[in-house]
């Protein structure tokens, strides 16, 4: 370890390794480091040759690179800040964590310090794995002071964590330590995928539906109708290596993250201590919930159980929520297009919808199958696994029915042909993933669904490539061609080959108790 | 009447072996308490009665039931409480024991009337409607108790039901085991708490390396360990040592 034991860089090197180990997951550090090592080595060679011909080229100061780069530096913050509102309400909550090291003798204040820069510091290092390798290329071949990209990059970390700790402590102000863990958590995806959602705001409103809200805006620079402030160059200034506009934004980074750590650590560690009150004090429930009858039989009770576990996972409401948020548009655009019987937008929009049921379906049908808390109480128990098994899949897809159903309904009235084969294309998708979940299920925590890896390597792969062939299939239904049958066939085959009994299924649910 | 548990040649290994060719029979009623230092057996050896293992070798009958041959018949009529609760965070209690008698097959109905008749016993009436995140230990197990009770076992095996309890919580299991022997139940636990045994056991057997050291009343473990005025504590002792032969 770094440091002094207790000292600032000795906990701040204590929350890396486990931020690093969370990202690496369970295949271990010396495998995860070789494959991104591995990576690494690759983008730096392909961006050799970018960064040849980029040799000498400058970068001129003009209304379209600045629009440019302060767009981009908004999506970057944007999901900086979905990341690290996530992180500042887990810290919130995660008060084992927390209790052990307010009973150590450290200052709180020096504590949340650290935590703060720890979860500033793990949403620079995502992006920053992503920029370096095809930057550093071009920094070695000239351009070294677009390095600077990297410290405006963490300056962006540090603003968007301090606006995340203002967002998760204001929430919790506003809506009280039950509500916060969900709304934060929808809130998180919410703005993760707001520039996608405002880029689609024409399909979702309707209007030009080809005109993209990146190139009207660029359009608006071109003719001289959006002119940029004098201020808003500063981001591009400053990653193309301007000493000036570089210290400007670094230093209202950490004034704003100073600010917020030292104006937000007493209330968020009395924050962070109400929070665990809440849970030790329960949720109470209305009181009409009690007269209610009891589910009768294992498929009825297993199915009613696993419907209130997801409904009240925050984490997983979140994920399932994203996933609507990037659907909306798709289904607008698959609507309209099919109003207007648009030839070639239907069968794409037919297929990418098939493909994201299969993805979603598959998670679902993970948490619900591998993700069991008490998987002695149903290997003890009398009721057959395929009864369970039936139950938990039901449970894991009723949500994805409810939420397709009225757009799949709405597509078969304005283009029958496209809407039948969508909906069937989805609920082979859905069936398909889910059954490839059971067959190869890989038990595990339900906190582990966000990381596809909490599945097994086969069942991620097997389901990537049945959902393809059913999309591709649903496309070509949609057209409508009969060579729809053959991406069918394909995937039906694979299907039979991967199949597993009920028996090896229950094996390793057994094994896993 | 059939005998409650029967094993015979019981065996399970994990490499070195974890239970070795066991010969257990636990009458109808009693409540019977497995002993036995750390690694001796008896949680693999009550896993494979609860069906959670599958035996390398042997029998398990309960109540007259091939436990191997009909798994579902016989579970129907064990429940099994583990030390770690098999809850679920995010229900109620009345939540889990309506899952836990779906399991069991338990008409709705009846299910209900049991489960607050059970909470209302345990003292969790007032929580039935609190989700078990925020339970303690103590209400937890209980919780954990009403469910594996919701479906009336006629064998109820416990795997060390009184870690980390405090005394209150601790006095209302143990009389809730007494009073569901008392009702014709029977009761097979583990325990590391001595004092435990010797208090509320019928019989009790002790176990050492998966073989059945010693088996009998307290009375009769004494005159075997020699330890006529000893606790249940000096008896264990003597009889794990080293010398001792298996029953």
């Amino acid at each position: 370890m770094i440091g002094r034991p207790g000292s600032t860089l000795w906990l701040l090197a204590a929350e890396m390794r486990l931020g690093v180990r969370d990202m690496l997951g369970r295949r271990g550090a010396v495998r995860g480091l070789l494959i991104a090592g591995a990576a690494l080595v690759l983008v730096f060679a392909l961006g050799l040759p970018v960064a040849s011909s980029l040799k000498g080229v400058g970068i001129p100061i003009s209304p379209m690179s600045v629009v440019i780069a302060d767009a981009v530096a908004a999506v970057v913050f944007t999901l900086m800040l979905s990341q690290t509102l996530a992180a500042a309400t887990l810290a919130l909550y995660s008060r084992g964590d927390l209790d052990l090291l307010f009973s150590a003798p450290i200052a709180p204040r020096k504590v949340l310090a650290v935590r703060f820069t720890a979860i500033a510091l793990n949403a620079f290092a995502a992006f920053a794995l992503l920029i370096t390798p095809p930057l550093l290329p071009v920094a070695v071949m000239g351009h070294w002071r677009w390095l600077s990209a990297l410290v405006v990059l963490a300056a962006l970390a540090f603003a968007a964590s301090a606006c995340g700790l203002l967002l998760a402590t204001a929430l919790f102000g506003l809506i009280g330590a039950r509500r916060t863990r969900t709304v934060a958590q929808v809130l998180a995806a919410l703005i993760g995928a707001a520039f996608f959602l405002a880029a689609q705001t024409r399909n979702i409103l309707g209007g030009q539906k080809t005109a993209s809200l990146w190139l009207e805006l660029a359009e608006a620079v071109r003719s001289g109708r959006l002119r940029p402030p004098p201020a808003a160059s500063l981001p591009l200034r400053a990653m193309l290596g301007e000493p000036l506009p570089l210290l400007a934004v670094v230093a209202v980074a950490a004034a704003l993250f100073l600010g917020a750590s030292q104006w937000l650590g007493a209330r968020f560690a009395a924050d962070a201590a109400a929070a665990s009150g809440v849970d030790a004090g329960g949720r109470p429930r209305a009181r009409t919930a009690v007269a209610r009858t009891f589910a009768s039989g294992a498929l009825a009770a297993t199915f009613r159980k696993e419907l209130r576990l997801l409904w009240r996972d925050a984490a997983l409401l979140s994920q399932v929520f994203l996933w609507v948020l990037y659907l909306l548009p798709l289904a607008f655009l698959l609507l309209r297009n099919a109003g207007e019987h648009a030839r070639f937008a239907i069968p794409a929009s037919v297929a990418a919808l098939a493909f994201m049921t299969g993805q979603v379906s598959g998670t679902l049908s993970w948490v619900t199958v591998s993700a069991e808390d008490a998987p002695d109480l149903l290997a003890a128990s009398p009721a057959a696994i395929a009864v369970l098994i039936r139950a938990k899949l039901a449970a894991a897809l009723t949500p994805v029915a409810v939420l397709l159903a009225i757009p799949l309904a709405a597509l078969i009235v304005l283009s029958p042909v496209a809407g039948l084969a969508a909906t069937a294309g989805c609920a082979a998708a859905a069936a398909a993933s889910s059954l490839i979940n059971t067959w190869y299920n890989r038990p595990g925590k339900r906190s582990d669904f966000r990381r596809r890896r909490a599945g097994s390597w086969v069942s991620a792969i097997a389901q990537t490539f049945v959902t393809t062939m059913i999309g591709f299939a649903a496309a070509l239904a949609a057209w409508p061609s009969i060579f729809a049958l053959a991406p069918a066939l394909v995937a039906v085959v694979t299907m039979l080959i991967l199949r597993k009994s009920d028996a090896q299924i229950a094996e390793t649910l057994r094994a896993a108790a | 009447m059939a005998d409650a548990l029967v094993l015979r040649g019981l065996s399970k290994s994990y490499g070195k072996p974890a239970v070795d060719r066991l010969d257990l029979t636990v009458r109808a009623g009693e409540l019977y308490a497995l002993l036995g230092p750390n690694g001796a057996g008896k949680t693999t050896t009550l896993r494979m009665v609860a069906g959670l293992l599958k035996p390398d070798a042997g029998s398990i009958s309960v109540f007259g039931i091939d436990a191997l041959a009909d798994p579902a018949g016989a579970k129907q009529i064990i429940a099994w409480a583990p030390d770690e609760p098999m809850l679920y965070d995010r229900l109620t209690p009345m939540e889990y024991l309506e899952f836990v008698a779906g399991l069991w097959g338990v008409d709705a109905k009846a299910a209900r009337a049991k489960a607050e008749e059970l909470l209302k016993w345990l003292g969790l009436w007032d929580n039935r409607d609190q989700r078990c995140e925020g339970f303690s230990r103590g209400m937890k197990q209980k919780a954990a108790l009403a469910g594996a009770l919701i479906h009336d076992p006629r064998l109820l095996i416990l795997d060390e039901p009184l870690t980390g309890l405090d005394a209150a919580v601790a006095r209302q299991v143990k009389d809730l085991l007494q009073a569901r022997v008392a009702a014709g139940a029977t009761v097979i636990l583990t325990t590391h708490i001595l004092e435990v045994a010797e208090r509320i056991a019928d019989r009790i057997g002790i176990i050492k390396a998966g073989r059945l050291l010693a088996e009998g009343t307290l009375a009769e473990l004494r005159a075997r360990a020699g330890e006529q005025d000893g606790t249940l504590e000096d008896v264990f002792l003597e009889l794990i040592d080293e010398g001792a032969e298996p029953a």
